[in-house]
C-alpha cells in the first residue's frame, strides 16, 4: 500500500520533467490501492505472452479479478467458449477448474464436450463441472467456489447480471484471488463492474499446408479495460504450445480467398496500428 | 455353521445335493456341503469332477471366504452375550478341507451366569438353532481339545470333565491337532493314526523330525502350554448424542449444537486415525417425531467447521426447521462410515494467500486439496449430488457416446489424446440441415440450419464413423437411460435405423469464420438413396 502522500509527491512534482506517459504508468499502478480491491492476488498477472495484448492490460488478465465475456453476435458463441478454455488451458497447476453451467442453456446452445476441450489443449478431467437448474444457483455455485479458494479458477455461464451483482462478482473473486472469467450467452451492452470485457467475433481459421484446420482464429476486441486501453486484435491459438499469436496477414490460404480477404486483412491492419 | 453361498444368478434348493467349492490342486475341490450331498455320498475334500459323477443334479458355488469371515465375525460379536473374549477362526485356518468355522468362547467364570456350562452350552445350541446353523459345541479346558472334541467326538454336546483329555483325545485321529497337511500326511505315512500314538511318547524323535507344530499342538490341546485366545474386538461406534435441558428451534442453535457434537467425536476419530465419510444428524422433536439429516463428504474429513457448514445449508434446502413444533429435545450425530485418514503435516507456508479475514471459510490454514474436496461437498449438498460431475472418455467411435459425465467421485480417468477435430460444443441433440451439395456423396456447398442459410468457405472431411453394429439397439438405448443420459444427441424413435447408418463428418467454415460439425447419415447409394444431414457440433 502507498501512503496518500506518495500520490500528492507524485502530482505535485512537475519540475522533475516526468513525462506524461509514466506518470500515467505511475497512477494506473497505484489506482487499484486506492479503490480498495487491493488484494494479494490482484497483482498476479495472468499475461497472453503476447506483447500486442498484454500492453494494453499492463502485462495481462489479473488473477484476482472478475473478466466478462461477450460473443460478438449469438452465432460467435463457441467462440467466445474457446477463447475461455484456451486462455484456462494456459493455467497450469494441479487444481481443478471449476466450470458453472447452467442445464437451461444446453438446449439452445449446444453442451460442452470433453473431445472438443481436449482439442483445444484443456485436460477435460481438469474441470469439475457444476450443473445449475437457474441463476440463483448459478450464482451461489459461483460465489461459493470462489469463497473456498480451491479451484485453480472459476468459469461459467450466467445469461443475465446486474450491476450491483458484477460487483459482488468481483469482489469475491478479488478477495479470492481467483480468476472468474463468465461468458454472457447474448451480447449485452449492460453496465458491468468486471474489470474487462472481451467480445469476441469469429474469423477463418488458419490452415496447415494440407489445408487442414490446424488452429483457430478469433476476432478479440477488448472493450473495457479497468486500467488498461481498450483494443482488438485477431489471434490464433495454438493447442499444442497453448501459445495465442497474432494471426499472420500473408502467405495464408484464409486470407487469399476472395470474399473475405478484404475485411480480415483489415481489421489485422488495424490491429497493427492501435 | 455353513459358510455362505456367493450370490449367483440361480436360487439354491437346500432339498437338493448343493456344495461349495475351492480351487485346490488338481481342480476344485468341495470345501462344504449340505445334508442332501452328504446322503449322495460325497464328501469334504473330493474333487468336483467326482462328486458330480456321484450326484446328478449338484448345485455348485465358489467360496466367498470374505464373506464366510464377515459372516463368523458376526456371529463372534454376537457371542460375546457369553462372555467377553469370544474368539473366530478366521483367514490363517483356511485349507481344502479345514473351514474357518469356529468360534472360542472363553467360559471361564462366565458360565455360572447361566446355570453352569451344561446349560450354557444347551442355550447356545438352542439359539443356533434358531438361527438355522447346525452347530457342535464343546466345553474343555484348553482350546485345543475343545475344537477337538467338538469336530471328532460322537456326541454333538459335550461337556469334557477336567483332567480328562488325554483320555477322550486319545481314540481321536491326528487330524483333531489342528495340523497342517503336510504334517499330518507325514504321521500318516509313519503309522501314526491316533492322537493316542502320539501321547507320552518320547518327545525328542518328534522335536527332531516334524516342525515345532506338532508338539506345540500336541500341548497346547493337553494343556501343557498356555494357548492365549485374541478376542474379536468389536468395531467402533462413533456415536454422540445429547439432550437438551430447553428444546431448541433455531436453525442455528441446531448447527451450534451440532458441531459441539462433532467436537465429542473428534477426539475418538484421531484416535482411529479415521475421518468421516458419511454423517448422520438426528434431531429428536419433543412430541417424539424424528428428522434426520444425512451427509455424505467427498474425502474422509475431521473438520468441525465444515461439517457444521454442512449440516447448515441441509437445514436451509429442506426447511426442516419450519416444523420443529414445540422444538428439538434432543440432537444425536453418528458417523455411519469412516475411512483412514492419516494425520498429515500441515504446510508450514500455504501456497496460497489465506482469504480475508472477514470473508473467512475456515480454511485459511488448510491443504488446497481439502478445500477443493469441501468445495465438492458444499456444492453437492445445496445443489444436489447429481449436479457436480465430471469428465470421463468412453472408448467409443460415435460422438454422442464418446464421453460421459459421471459424479465426482475423487479417481480420475485419463484423457486419450486424440487428432481428430472435435467441436467444442456439442448439440443435445443432431439436428436436421438443408444442405446443398455438388454431388450428393461431396462436402456441403451451402446449407440452412435454424432458419439461417450459411454459404460454406471450406471444408474438411469426411470422417467416416460408422455405426456400432455390435450393440443392439434396445441396449444402447437402456445404456444412455441408465449412465449419464443427454450428452449427445439422443437418437429418435427410429434409432435402429438410425444405428444402422455410416455417419460423414464434414468440419465446415461458412464465409463469417462460424465453424460446424455436419454429417451425412448414409452411404450414398449403397445404405441410402437420399441422404439426410445433420448439424452435431459448433467448433471454436
Amino acid at each position: 500500500m502507498m501512503e496518500p502522500t506518495a500520490l500528492s509527491n507524485l502530482l505535485g512534482a512537475p519540475s522533475q520533467a516526468r513525462s506524461r506517459a509514466a506518470v500515467m504508468h505511475e497512477l494506473r499502478r497505484l489506482l487499484p490501492a486506492y479503490e480498495g480491491s487491493c488484494r494479494e492476488g490482484l497483482h498476479k498477472i495472468l499475461p497472453f505472452d503476447l506483447a500486442a495484448v498484454d500492453s494494453h492490460l499492463e502485462g495481462g488478465l489479473a488473477r484476482g479479478a472478475f473478466h466478462e465475456v461477450v460473443p460478438e453476435m449469438q452465432a460467435a458463441l463457441p467462440a467466445a467458449f474457446g477463447f475461455i478454455a484456451a486462455f484456462l488451458a494456459r493455467i497450469s497447476s494441479p487444481f481443478p477448474l471449476v466450470f458453472v453451467l447452467p442445464v437451461y442453456t444446453e438446449r439452445r446452445h449446444g453442451r460442452l464436450s470433453g473431445h472438443g476441450l481436449n482439442a483445444l489443449g484443456l485436460d477435460p478431467t481438469r474441470l469439475i463441472v457444476i450443473e445449475t437448474a437457474h441463476r440463483k444457483d448459478t450464482l451461489w455455485a459461483i460465489a461459493e467456489a470462489l469463497r473456498s479458494t480451491a479451484p485453480t479458477a472459476v468459469a461459467g455461464m450466467i445469461d443475465k447480471l446486474d450491476l450491483k451483482t458484477s460487483q459482488k462478482l468481483q469482489l469475491a473473486a478479488g478477495d479470492a484471488g481467483l480468476p472468474l472469467l463468465l461468458l454472457r450467452p447474448a451480447p449485452t451492452l449492460e453496465a458491468s463492474a468486471a474489470a474487462t470485457r472481451w467480445r469476441i467475433g469469429t474469423a477463418e481459421a488458419a490452415r496447415d499446408r494440407f489445408g487442414l484446420y490446424a488452429r483457430p482464429r478469433w476476432h478479440l476486441h477488448l472493450e473495457r479495460a479497468r486500467n488498461g486501453r481498450p483494443g482488438e486484435w485477431v489471434v490464433e491459438y495454438d493447442h499444442v504450445a497453448h501459445r495465442f499469436s497474432l494471426a499472420a496477414t500473408l502467405a495464408d490460404p484464409a486470407f487469399s480467398r476472395g470474399a473475405s480477404d478484404g475485411a480480415a486483412g483489415q481489421r489485422v491492419l488495424q490491429a497493427g496500428r492501435s | 455353521m455353513a459358510p455362505r453361498a456367493k450370490e449367483s444368478c440361480k436360487p439354491v434348493d437346500p432339498e437338493r445335493p448343493f456344495v461349495l467349492v475351492i480351487a485346490g490342486a488338481g481342480g476344485p475341490r468341495i470345501a462344504a456341503l449340505n445334508e442332501a450331498a452328504e446322503a449322495a455320498g460325497l464328501a469334504v475334500g473330493e474333487p468336483l469332477a467326482d462328486a458330480r459323477a456321484k450326484a446328478d443334479v449338484l448345485q455348485v458355488r465358489a467360496v466367498d471366504a470374505a464373506a464366510d469371515d464377515a459372516a463368523l465375525r458376526r456371529l463372534a460379536l454376537w457371542a460375546t452375550r457369553y462372555t467377553p473374549t469370544a474368539s473366530p477362526l478366521c483367514g490363517d485356518f483356511w485349507s481344502e478341507d479345514n473351514g474357518a468355522d469356529g468360534v472360542f468362547l472363553d467360559v471361564e467364570g462366565a458360565s455360572h451366569l447361566f446355570g453352569g456350562e451344561e446349560s450354557l452350552i444347551a442355550d447356545l445350541a438352542a439359539r443356533l438353532r434358531r438361527f438355522g446353523l447346525a452347530a457342535r459345541l464343546a466345553v474343555a479346558d484348553t482350546p485345543g481339545a475343545a475344537w477337538a472334541a467338538s469336530r471328532f467326538h460322537r456326541s454333538p454336546l459335550l461337556v469334557l470333565p477336567s483332567g480328562r483329555e488325554a483320555a477322550v483325545l486319545a481314540d481321536m485321529p491326528i487330524a483333531a491337532l489342528r495340523l497342517s497337511s503336510e504334517t499330518r500326511t507325514a504321521l500318516r505315512r509313519l503309522g501314526l493314526k491316533t492322537v493316542g500314538a502320539l501321547i507320552d511318547k518320547p518327545r525328542a524323535p518328534f522335536a527332531a523330525r516334524f516342525a515345532a507344530e506338532l508338539l506345540r499342538r500336541l500341548d497346547q490341546a493337553l494343556g501343557r502350554v498356555d494357548e492365549p485366545l485374541v478376542p474379536i474386538v468389536a468395531p467402533p461406534v462413533y456415536h454422540s448424542l445429547h439432550y437438551l435441558m430447553e428444546p431448541i428451534v433455531t436453525a442455528a442453535a441446531v448447527v451450534a449444537r451440532a458441531s459441539r457434537l462433532m467436537q465429542n467425536l473428534i477426539h475418538v476419530l484421531i484416535r482411529d486415525d479415521v475421518g468421516a465419510r458419511s454423517l448422520r444428524l438426528c434431531l429428536y422433536r419433543v412430541d417424539g417425531a424424528v428428522e434426520t439429516i444425512d451427509i455424505g463428504l467427498t474425502a474422509p474429513t475431521r473438520s468441525i467447521a465444515h461439517v457444521a457448514r454442512l449440516i447448515e445449508l441441509k437445514l436451509e434446502a429442506l426447511a426442516a426447521m419450519e416444523d420443529a413444533g414445540f422444538g428439538f429435545e434432543a440432537v444425536g450425530l453418528a458417523v455411519i462410515h469412516a475411512e483412514p485418514m492419516p494425520a498429515r503435516q500441515i504446510e508450514l507456508t500455504p501456497s496460497h494467500p489465506s482469504p480475508a479475514s472477514g470473508g473467512g471459510s475456515g480454511w485459511g490454514h488448510g491443504d488446497r486439496a481439502e478445500r477443493c474436496a469441501a468445495l465438492i461437498d458444499t456444492l453437492r449438498q445445496r445443489l444436489g449430488p447429481a449436479s457436480v460431475r465430471r469428465f470421463a472418455p468412453v472408448a467409443s467411435h460415435l460422438p454422442e457416446r464418446a464421453e460421459i459425465l459421471p459424479l465426482v467421485d475423487g479417481e480420475v480417468s485419463t484423457w486419450p489424446a486424440s487428432q481428430q477435430a472435435r467441436p467444442l460444443l456439442l448439440l443435445p441433440r443432431a439436428e436436421p440441415a438443408e444442405v446443398t451439395a455438388l454431388v450428393p456423396d461431396g462436402p456441403p456447398r451451402r446449407f440452412s440450419w435454424r432458419g439461417t442459410t450459411y454459404d460454406v468457405a471450406g471444408s474438411q472431411g469426411p470422417e467416416r464413423i460408422g455405426a456400432e453394429w455390435w450393440r443392439a439397439p434396445h441396449l444402447s438405448a437402456h445404456s444412455r437411460e441408465s449412465g449419464k443420459p443427454a450428452l449427445g444427441p439422443r437418437l429418435r424413435g427410429d434409432e435402429r435405423r438410425e444405428n444402422a447408418f455410416t455417419r460423414d463428418y464434414y468440419l465446415v467454415e461458412d464465409l463469417a469464420g462460424h465453424r460446424f460439425w455436419l454429417y451425412r447419415e448414409g452411404l450414398y447409394g449403397r445404405e441410402t438413396a437420399a441422404a439426410r444431414w445433420f448439424v452435431q457440433g459448433l467448433f471454436a
